[in-house]
């Protein structure tokens, strides 16, 4: 069993990568349960969501239990610090885009938004591994489009290793998932397999 | 996960629970699908409107779930399947219809699809328990526990509506209606899309004497069904011991896994068709136990009835259930495995409460993440504007939608949610006793579904005080921008001429002013010359919801006009980040207590301009070609 939770923000396309990276397991074979949680008018809050893969198809929870996780994924910087509940120090790796999306509310309540080292300070108790991308910023002067960094932290995922499925099929996920942009977006997955195999 | 819902007969894909909910519907060959969307069911209808011309039926939003409900019903009664889908609110709105049309029963399949909240993902007022409700109706209820399931027992609450003449409840909650899973499909049937009313007095015609004879009947087939299916779709798995675990819904999935972690195979009774009461089923799982362990969510419904039937089966048992769970909130796995530990006197090997304990002093001191309106949002000037004019004294009255978000700092200004289109009956009724400055808000959507009624009271019973402000931003759109009257687009993408509010308000006697919520001097000044008069007052904020701007100009290529602050000109009072709270603007601090640096992250605008309308420095300007900023992030 592999247990995958991919966190970040409302409207930003974690849903999105949910569904491609849920899709690709399945046809690499797996057997897939997981969970979206939204609601409240989607925008701008705190998305988890997981995919649980398993070979054979047994009956599990669609939640991944705490301390549980094999892979955090995520996609805003201090999404992976309210993640930590989820991972534990034996097996989890933090794969984690180091764009960060300032909440209104380190603003608002003067809370000031956190450097990465603090961050990965915060993360490593309960990491074996953190590793972290410059994803959104190389897909921003790359491409114009900061969210492609998306699928470029999925190719990352997979290039590093922590991500168990076939770069063939998460292009045939892509190819089959992705609306607009294709190409762009398969430049980006390529971009980011390079930088986790780095 | 929508768009492998259409995928071939036989096919393995991933769906999400209520994308199986929509493709069971397809295989049962539904003929007329009528919604009002309300999350955590929303994705039902989303998927359906999505494919219905491409398969060949019916699909419409409806203006509220009782226009929805009775919609389907007339559907069903002339011989077509047809199916409703809401969230638990949504019933209470479809209430008055249900029971008389259970007790008139249905020739063709009627499939009441309810998502439940417990935990209140999606915003919601209440943890009602729809389970009472059905009971209270007298409508048998399956209950799926993955999307597996939905896909199979949507297909089959269809079948056995049709096999017993009696609509069939298909209820759900939050983690079964957005659990995604690997899902067989079957064959789509062809839609069957006409039929005929048939008057018959013995089913429609329900005043008494007829009542009771109806009534009876329908007695009569929920015996029937328990008779019929209830060992069949309630099903014993066996295993060691005489200590087992009578569940449903998600709860069956926490139990499989828990067992798993454990080691441990313990007899389960899974209940599906969990009302009629599953009488043959418990009678048969609790003759031979010792005890019993019960999980369910929210009420101690299924406990209560096993409670009762063990009284002259098996007296001695010992019942657990909500002696060690709670009845509010959700479950989840970290939470029931403790009580597993204790029934069945096995230990696990982690300390959840050590762990989130642990967890939750990394994040604190961090910044919240609340959700918020996006940028560029009508409401956001909106709210600005009428706390401008009428400050923090005035009673705001909130209504559901995207609104509701006015309930957070900065703009505090949704004092109380109750209903849909309740703002307007509760702000009516504090005019009546107090002469308190009001302002009501209501939606576009809002408008429509319960809005219209709380108007017509509020003038004809002369509700001088409120000003209702509404917010028409053409979509419903916090559920996923559904079409309304006012859209001008139906369910099926067809274009309709729209409804248009001013009209309406106008022809109930209101003075109506419209505004342009992106103007905020003329909002400012609207909204003052409105609050200086008596009368029913409508003010209309029109402002099309960003996101489906953003993407109408995307399609075409082109994008906003971008805004930048001009750092000789800002003095930094930080009223476009704190008081009006557009998450594009940012404040940049290395550390607390030095010197912030204002930002407007070119990426997160989407150029409403009104925060440069806001500045009291002039310090905000659109960005012309050649003018260079940083772009996005904190670099």
């Amino acid at each position: 069993m592999f247990d995958l939770m991919l966190t970040g923000v409302g409207g930003e396309g974690v849903l999105t990568a949910q569904s491609i990276i849920a899709k690709a397991a399945q046809m690499d074979g797996y057997f897939i349960s997981g969970l979206q949680l939204h609601g409240l008018a989607q925008r701008g809050g705190t998305i988890p969501a997981f995919i649980r893969f398993t070979k054979k198809n047994e009956a599990i929870s669609p939640t991944v239990m705490i301390s549980n996780a094999d892979l955090i994924m995520a996609f805003e910087p201090l999404e992976a610090v309210r993640a930590t509940q989820y991972a534990n120090k034996k097996k989890t790796t933090f794969i984690i885009n180091n764009w960060p999306h300032m909440p209104i509310y380190a603003n608002i309540l003067d809370i000031p938004y956190p450097e990465m080292k603090e961050i990965e300070k915060r993360v490593l108790p309960f990491a074996k591994k953190v590793m972290i991308f410059d994803t959104h910023k190389l897909a921003l002067y790359t491409f114009g489009i900061p969210i492609l960094g998306n699928t470029m932290l999925i190719g990352a995922a997979i290039g590093t290793g922590n991500l168990p499925i076939r770069e063939k099929t998460m292009k045939k996920a892509i190819s089959e998932t992705v609306r607009h942009g294709l190409e762009m977006n398969m430049n980006a997955f390529e971009m980011g397999l390079k930088l986790g195999k780095k | 996960m929508g768009n492998d819902t259409l995928e071939k007969p036989g096919k393995k894909v991933v769906l999400l629970g209520n994308a199986a909910i929509a493709r069971g519907a397809m295989e049962a060959g539904v003929g007329l699908v009528a919604a009002y969307p309300g999350t955590p069911s929303s994705e039902v209808p989303i998927v359906l409107s999505e494919i219905a011309k491409e398969c060949g039926f019916y699909f419409e939003y409806s203006t509220n779930e009782k226009v929805a409900f009775e919609t389907a019903a007339g559907a069903a009664w002339s011989g077509v399947r047809a199916l409703t889908a809401m969230k638990h609110f949504g019933l209470n709105v479809a209430s008055d219809s249900v029971s008389p049309v259970a007790y008139a029963g249905v020739k063709g399949g009627f499939v009441i699809m309810v998502a439940d909240d417990p935990y209140g993902w999606s915003s919601a007022q209440s943890e009602q328990d729809t389970r009472y409700f059905a009971r209270m109706a007298k409508i048998p209820i399956l209950e799926p526990s993955d999307p597996q399931e939905c896909l199979d027992l949507t297909k089959l609450a269809f079948e056995l509506s049709e096999e017993f003449e009696i609509p069939f409840m298909l209820r759900t909650t939050t983690k079964v209606s957005h659990a995604i899973g690997t899902v067989t499909l079957g064959n789509i049937k062809k839609p069957k899309t006409t039929g005929k009313f048939v008057k018959d007095r013995s089913r429609y015609y329900n005043i008494r004497p007829n009542l009771q004879t109806l009534h009876t009947k329908i007695n009569q087939k929920l015996k029937n069904i328990e008779k019929k299916y209830g060992l069949k779709l309630n099903k014993i798995h066996k295993g060691n011991g005489k200590i087992g675990i009578i569940t449903s819904g998600v709860s069956y999935k926490y139990t499989l896994e828990i067992c798993r972690l454990l080691g441990i195979k313990i007899p389960i009774a899974k209940i599906s068709l969990s009302y009629p009461t599953p009488e043959s089923c418990i009678k048969r799982f609790i003759k031979d136990k010792k005890e019993v362990l019960i999980l369910e969510e929210l009420e101690p419904i299924l406990e209560n009835e096993v409670m009762a039937i063990a009284k002259d089966i098996n007296p001695k048992l010992v019942i657990h259930g909500k002696d060690m769970l709670p009845t509010v909130g959700e479950y989840t796995l970290e939470g029931l495995m403790p009580i597993f530990e204790k029934v069945f006197r096995k230990k696990f090997n982690i300390d959840f409460e050590k762990h989130r304990k642990h967890a939750d002093v990394s994040i604190k001191e961090m910044p919240l993440r609340k959700p918020v309106f996006c940028p560029g949002c009508p409401h956001r000037s909106t709210f600005y504007a009428v706390k401008e004019v009428y400050g923090k004294n005035a009673v705001y009255a909130g209504d559901i939608g995207c609104y509701v978000l006015g309930i957070f700092e900065p703009f505090e200004m949704q004092d109380f949610v109750v209903s849909m289109g309740a703002s307007l009956g509760v702000s009516h009724g504090i005019s009546k006793v107090s002469n308190q400055e009001i302002v009501a808000f209501i939606g576009d959507s809002t408008f429509f579904h319960a809005g219209l009624p709380a108007l017509a009271n509020l003038q004809y019973n002369d509700g001088n005080i409120p000003l209702v402000v509404i917010m028409d931003n053409s979509y419903t759109a916090m559920t996923g921008h559904q079409p309304n009257p006012g859209t001008g687009i139906t369910g099926m993408g067809e274009k309709r001429p729209k409804i248009i509010i001013e009209d309406v308000v106008r022809a109930l006697g209101a003075e109506v002013k419209i505004v342009n919520a992106f103007n905020y001097q003329q909002l400012v000044s609207v909204i003052k010359e409105m609050k200086e008069k008596k009368g029913f007052r409508v003010i209309i904020s029109r402002g099309e919801c960003r996101l489906i701007t953003k993407r109408k100009l995307s399609s075409t290529g082109s994008t906003f006009t971008k805004f930048m602050i001009d750092q000789n000109l800002c003095k930094k009072c930080g009223i476009c980040t704190n008081n009006f709270a557009c998450p594009a603007i940012q404040e940049i601090r290395k550390k607390k207590g030095d010197q912030p640096v204002y930002y407007i992250n070119p990426e997160l605008c989407w150029g409403c301009s009104v925060c440069m309308q806001i500045c009291p420095h002039k310090a905000i300007k659109p960005i012309v070609k050649g003018n260079k900023t940083v772009p996005g992030g904190a670099d």
